[in-house]
């Protein structure tokens, strides 16, 4: 007898062809999650990759390259761009399919993957949520941890109060909008025999940018599928009739220096951000935010919240992933979020009253002091040498 | 999934929404522990900000269209309060509030079984529009809106910017703004059969161009203000029976998953080893200024 649930499916997002950084990523993760599982299970459980587009089966080789055991592929110009419904509809019909999963495994028994990752970007955090509530299983948003574990769980519901062991349990760790909490979920079968229910995958999105994917190996061989999809006229009710390519008015790509702000701002919110932009303009940089800013915590004027308070500045796993030459972070406390977006950045100066604020540890100048103490002298300093940096 | 049948050309237009009481994040309200954590008992609770934008959504499907708006939540007794804001903003004609001890603790999956049985009260099941936030301010996870939208077997369109409504055919077309990362963002256009729902963009603004438009848009809004004085008059509230919920699929019974436990994120290991200097000193200021220069890459010359 095989098992009910098993592997670990990752479905792939790519862009014509080529996979989002977060898919290579996630394979990264999968693959040694697995090898530690196999290892600790005795076991020969797959990293499954899971593709639907137009012309793909190039991009399955990648993925193996990268990490997977199986690639499973749906071709057709219906899935040229990303469509939730029928994609969702296609990705729960592949996750259910038997006969797919008998072509690299034993898989007699099988009934759905037993964990699954979606990409925690526009389109993954929507698919994994309509694909989990069509596979009727227990999803987690935003995980930058994972851990594989057999668990002792004693819950009122789940388990009726008594201890119970769960095992090849994924610890599925999540952090919180503070960016200090980190919250732990599981998805777990109801043993509780009055409401009992088995909730498999356990599934997940993962912020990109966190795990770090594995040297493509051209050695590495694994098995292509390819799944057929049929499509019913009511799949394709969503007609896209037109793309367009936008640039956001915020560019930190181009911009050498980007100075950021965050809820150290708060005494006098309209002034300092007005402080803040000058610094930024002095060095020719884009402005940044942390996350907190983006739900406009101050009441200040119209121009300066639709300018600055948007989602479109958020630097961090909420938002944009940064590395300018120069980085200056004003009234930031350094939340881990925040961290993982800036800490390439080649230079990093911080401003702040607080020597025990995390971002000490994170930056190469700490100024110590308040931002409207500090800035106004930065700024004439800079101002100063700017002239003679002209005058080359 | 059955897509039942809605309205029929020339049917006035049925919209919902789907609102969330949230902690209220604005400075003075909102109050941090000693540890940089979110102090809940302290910081007061209003309607989320995402959900003030789906309101503002549909408040554009009454101007333009004429739409009957019923605002929804699942929640305590007092997340009356949000159903009157959001009424205040999109002037609803009817509140629904989803209240019941069993729903407590639920996850998506099973706030999402809550809000299907409840849409489906809504003009006795004929909603043509639903509308969500994008994702709540403090769960965050943008999972309710896809997953209700799911249950309902409604086309569901996320981070949408702007919607417009073909009535003779009762067709959307809406632009979504999709964010492909390592590659650029992209603005789609679509175009869909009602039923539909719309998870709107936080960067959502609606604009009203006709001088038509804008009489009614003040008619709706003065009508909104005077019905929210007096939401109570609007107010249904369903509980888990009245609903028609299955106990197995709400609250935490029907949650897959759990909150296993919350820590504290240990401090990584410092990455840099900082120069701290004192921000009132000139003389360190100026070396600090030569120093971000010469990493951007311009030379100084004395």
């Amino acid at each position: 007898m095989t098992e009910k649930y098993q592997h670990l499916y990752v479905v792939v997002e790519h862009e014509d062809g080529k996979p989002v950084p977060v898919s290579l990523e996630m394979l990264g993760e999968a693959r040694r999650l697995m090898d530690g599982f196999n290892t600790k299970y005795r076991s020969d459980e797959k990293v499954v990759a899971v593709v639907l587009g137009h012309g793909v089966r190039k991009l399955c080789e990648e993925l193996i390259f990268f990490g997977a055991d199986a690639a499973i592929y749906s071709d057709s110009p219906e899935f040229k761009h990303a469509r939730n419904l029928v994609d969702t509809k296609v990705i729960s019909e592949i996750a259910k399919d038997r006969e797919l999963a008998s072509k690299f495994s034993k898989a007699a028994d099988f009934v759905k993957p037993r964990y699954m990752f979606f990409a925690a970007d526009n389109i993954g955090r929507q698919l994994s949520s309509t694909v989990l509530a069509e596979l009727e299983s227990g999803l987690a948003s935003d995980i930058n941890k994972l851990v594989i574990e057999d668990l002792e769980i004693k819950h009122e519901h789940k388990t009726k109060g008594q201890a119970l062991k769960y095992e090849k349990t994924l610890e599925m760790y999540r952090p919180d909008f503070s960016g200090f909490l980190w919250t732990t979920i599981l998805c777990l079968d109801n043993r509780n025999p009055a409401i009992a229910r088995e909730y498999h995958p356990q599934a997940c999105s993962i912020i990109p940018g966190v795990f770090a994917p594995i040297e493509r190996d051209t050695s590495r061989r694994g098995t292509i599928v390819e799944h057929r999809p049929s499509f019913a006229e009511r799949d394709l009710r969503v007609k896209v009739i037109g793309r367009k390519i936008v640039k956001s008015d915020v560019d930190f790509d181009s911009h050498k220096a980007i100075v950021s702000f965050g809820r150290g701002v708060k005494e006098a919110p309209e002034e300092n951000i007005r402080l803040v932009s000058r610094l930024a303009e002095q060095l020719e940089g884009e402005v940044g935010i942390s996350l907190p800013i983006s739900k406009k915590p101050f009441a200040v004027s119209e121009v300066t919240s639709s300018k600055f308070m948007i989602p479109d500045r958020v630097v961090g796993t909420s938002g944009r992933k940064v590395a300018p030459l120069v980085y200056v972070a004003v009234g930031i406390s350094g939340a881990m979020q925040h961290i993982a977006g800036m800490k390439e950045s080649t230079f990093v100066v911080a401003i702040n009253p607080d020597e025990n604020a995390p971002i000490k540890d994170e930056c190469d100048i700490f100024i110590k002091g308040r931002m409207e103490d500090v800035i106004p002298l930065l700024l004439e300093e800079l101002q100063k040498q700017k002239p003679a940096i002209r005058a080359k | 999934m059955e897509i039942k049948g809605y309205s029929m050309p020339g049917d006035t237009l049925n919209a919902a929404v789907i609102v969330k009481l949230e902690p209220d994040f604005s400075e003075g309200n909102v109050s941090y522990n000693a540890d940089g954590t979110l102090n809940r008992a302290e910081t007061k609770s209003i309607l989320g900000p995402h959900s003030a934008v789906a309101s503002s959504a549909a408040f554009y499907a009454k101007v333009r269209y004429g739409a009957r708006i019923a605002v929804t939540t699942m929640g305590p007794p007092i997340a009356d309060v949000a159903l009157q804001q959001a009424q205040v903003i999109c002037d609803a004609d009817e509140l629904h509030l989803y209240s019941d001890r069993i729903f407590a603790g639920a996850d998506t999956l099973a706030t999402a079984e809550v809000l299907r049985n409840g849409i489906a009260k809504v003009e006795g099941g004929k909603v043509d529009l639903v509308f969500s936030g994008h994702r709540a301010s403090d769960g965050e996870t943008g999972q309710t809106g896809p997953q209700t939208a799911w249950k309902l077997g409604f086309t569901f369109l996320g981070n949408v910017i702007d919607y417009d409504i073909d009535l003779q055919n009762r067709m959307v077309r809406a632009k979504r703004l999709i964010s492909l990362q390592g590659f650029y963002d992209v603005i789609e256009e679509v175009e869909a059969p009602l039923p539909v729902f719309i998870a709107i963009d936080p960067s959502y603004k609606a604009s009203f161009s006709t001088v038509s438009q804008r009489l009614a848009f003040e008619k709706y809004q003065k009508e909104g203000r005077a019905r929210a004085q007096d939401f109570k008059r609007y107010l249904k509230v369903f509980n888990a029976q009245q609903l028609g919920a299955d106990p197995k699929l709400v609250g935490l019974p029907g949650s897959p998953t759990i909150v296993y436990k919350v820590e504290r994120i240990p401090k990584a290991k410092a990455s840099r080893k900082a120069e701290v200097i004192d921000g009132s000193s000139r003389e360190e200021l100026r070396k600090a200024a030569a120093k971000m220069y010469e990493i951007l890459g311009e030379m100084i010359i004395k």
